[in-house]
């Protein structure tokens, strides 16, 4: 039985636009018809003219042209998954497997514990008690809650309100005003856009190579959820993600410890920054809450074995965000260089890398913000790159 | 949809159109031109500053004589500077006017009381328009929204009048340089195209049309240190624009008595405008320019 060659056609087409969408490139329904109607309206020449049809109708990111290449590839040009052209009789048309493009493999594991020196893949199921915040950290605490509001970045609301003075008139209140006064304008409104602060989005890692600062670092965000409630979420993540806004919301510092302790159980274990990252923006909800935001990670960028996920994940959540800062407790350290190669990697998409280890550093870093979130992006690379003014912090 | 002009839906005459005009476009970028002409969809360019994306609408007006309606996006950019807003003084007046003769002031939300602005004028052009939204991704991520609706079926909703639909769709191209990343929503109405960085033989093409006194030789030369110097680690790569104010400069200082390879050098400032990137290739200058 020989089918019918369009038969044919039509069913390899459809075998690549779910191939695509295993791929993890789904494409929308109008975008798929987009190119059917192209294909139908004016059947392309040559393969390249079908890429191009397809390219452009398809993707929706430059980030995704490799993967989208090899399914095409696979699809229509010779030695990938695709069926033979034309496929062999018999073909049930069931889609062939997309074909593994390349999946990396994870870091080798090594069974070894998190000694806090060196960050390793091993994930341990620890729960931890983050102990008392004395005298001293509370005040300190309270100077940052009370330091915080003044430097979170804020956008102009798109929703005007009446003010006291404005840059427009508010006419329309005038109008209905006036129909009171039997058209008589009385008095003046004004609108202004008020300023509405954007989302800091905190990011903590928890894993062992910071074990001694995980409860410092975790009170920092303390502070930043107080100071703004609303606008502030909190992630901690060690080889897992932990959304752990809700619980640090309580308002007794050591309360609200306890309850993320309760939360999170791969504190003090592995990192596998790159994975969580990527599951953080794997997830539209997380990653909606990264978009505008000022975005502060804190962790070392400790990464064992391939650090390309991770700086891919970087680099993504800094063109989300309005600022990308990391802080990391190494970088406290005079002597400190982000040399490890993901750390020199992902340098370029920050906008800042200053050092927080403790409650004292965290104030500095945090009265440090307001010049980062005036200047310029991405400086971080620039400003880590030329020497060092002696006896400068950063 | 039928496009601005028949004939434009073949590609080859539509490349051919770009050239005219001066603008050298690769495969890609004409069958997403192609492409957006014929299934009348808005086209997203993104790509490194400097490769041309904003001058694709410019040309696609020439081309097609059609009027270009621009709209440059900044931080803040709202629906009243995009879309119509209600000319409230007039509308006073109005009243005023209209209690001083003893008239009924009657309806103010009349089609003469409302101020176009980029959008609206290109739903309202009779003959088309092309519309250029540029570097969106400068705009807030809450602005995308404003735009939905127009970029999916050309109308805009105005609550006081109804549904403004476009006669003729409009030829829409929006630029990002993906400072940001652009809401899904947006970009599933949109096709898509990223723009490279031209190949030689293009960037050769690009330079003689731009500069009709550069020598080939010296064309040669310009695009290889062009294409080396794009190659290295540099904060800001320099684009088709960039290299073209060099050869300019170059040109100029040539014509003023220095010799060429000099004159490349001295001109330098116009491809880099960075004082870090300029130290970098100073660094590397033999390996960049011994041939040029």
């Amino acid at each position: 039985m020989v089918r019918d060659p369009v038969v044919l056609a039509a069913d390899h087409l459809w075998g690549f636009l779910t191939a695509l969408r295993g791929a993890g490139l789904p494409a929308a329904p109008a975008k798929r018809a987009d190119l059917l109607r192209v294909i139908a309206e004016s059947p392309p020449p040559d393969l390249t003219t079908l890429y191009w049809y397809a390219r452009i109708t398809l993707l929706q990111d430059v980030g995704d042209l490799p993967a989208f290449d090899r399914v095409f590839d696979g699809w229509f040009r010779q030695g990938g998954p695709g069926p033979a052209d034309p496929p062999p009789e018999g073909d049930d048309g069931g889609a062939p497997s997309p074909g593994g493009p390349g999946e990396d493999d994870p870091p080798p594991h090594e069974a070894r514990p998190g000694d806090g020196i060196e960050a390793s893949t091993l994930s341990t199921y620890g729960t931890r008690e983050f102990g008392r915040t004395g005298e001293r950290r509370r005040a300190l605490m309270r100077t940052l809650e009370a330091a915080w509001p003044a430097v979170l970045p804020a956008t102009p609301s798109r929703r005007r309100r009446p003010a006291r003075s404005g840059d427009r008139l508010d006419v329309r209140h005038a109008l209905r005003c006036a129909h009171r006064h039997d058209g008589e304008i009385i008095e003046l409104r004004r609108l202004a856009r008020p300023p509405r602060p954007r989302r800091l989005l905190i990011l903590v890692d928890v894993s062992g190579s910071l074990r001694q600062h995980t409860p410092d670092l975790l009170r920092v965000a303390h502070t930043a959820l107080r100071a703004a409630p609303a606008r502030t979420e909190v992630f901690c993540f060690g080889t897992r993600l932990t959304r752990i806004t809700a619980a640090l919301s309580r308002p007794h510092a050591d309360r609200a410890l306890r309850a993320v302790s309760g939360l999170v159980t791969d504190a003090d274990g592995g990192t596998a920054i790159g994975a969580v990252l990527e599951r953080f923006l794997g997830n539209p909800r997380f990653a909606a809450l990264a978009r505008g935001a000022l975005v502060i990670v804190l962790s070392d960028g400790l990464e064992r074995g391939d650090c390309a996920p991770m700086v891919r994940a970087t680099a993504r959540l800094s063109r989300l965000g309005h600022r990308l800062v990391w802080w990391s407790p190494l970088a406290c350290s005079p002597t400190y260089r982000p040399v490890t190669r993901a750390m020199a990697a992902q340098l370029p998409s920050l906008d800042h890398l200053g050092g927080v280890r403790d409650l004292p550093t965290a104030l500095a870093e945090v009265r440090r913000l307001p010049a980062v979130l005036s200047g310029p992006r991405h400086t971080a690379a620039r400003r880590w790159s030329t020497p060092r003014p002696m006896g400068s912090t950063r | 949809m039928t496009p601005a002009a028949p004939w434009l839906s073949h590609e080859r005459e539509l490349a051919a159109a770009l050239a005219g005009e001066g603008y050298f476009a690769d495969e890609g970028l004409c069958t997403a031109v192609h492409l957006a002409l014929r299934l009348g969809r808005p086209l997203l360019l993104e790509g490194e500053p400097g490769v041309g994306k904003t001058e694709v609408a410019a040309v696609l007006s020439r081309v097609t004589g059609l009027d270009l309606i621009r709209l440059q996006c900044f931080e803040g950019l709202d629906s009243g500077q995009a879309l119509y807003e209600w000319d409230y003084p007039k509308q006073l007046l109005q009243v005023r006017v209209a209690e001083s003769r003893g008239e009924d002031v009657g309806d103010l939300y009349r089609e003469e009381f409302l101020l176009r602005r980029p959008l609206l004028r290109a739903v309202r052009a009779e003959r088309g328009s092309v519309l250029l939204i540029d570097e969106i991704d400068r705009a807030d991520s809450e602005f995308e929204a404003f735009l939905l609706e127009f970029l999916g079926d050309f109308q805009i909703t105005i609550p006081e009048l109804g549904t403004v639909r476009a006669g003729t769709p409009p030829i829409v191209v929006l630029t990002s340089n993906r400072t940001r990343e652009l809401h899904d929503a947006l970009k599933r109405r949109c096709l898509y195209h990223w723009i490279a960085f031209p190949e030689p033989d293009r960037e050769r093409a690009i330079l003689r049309a731009a500069i009709p006194g550069l020598e080939e030789r010296a064309a040669d030369g310009l695009v290889r240190a062009v294409q080396r110097v794009r190659r290295l680690p540099l904060l800001k790569r320099p684009g088709i624009a960039e290299s073209v104010e060099w050869a300019r400069g170059a040109m100029a200082l040539a014509e003023g008595g220095s010799p060429w390879p000099v004159a490349l050098r001295r001109a330098l400032g116009l491809l880099i405008k960075d004082e870090e990137d300029t130290r970098l290739l100073l660094a590397h200058a033999g390996e960049l320019f011994d041939d040029a």
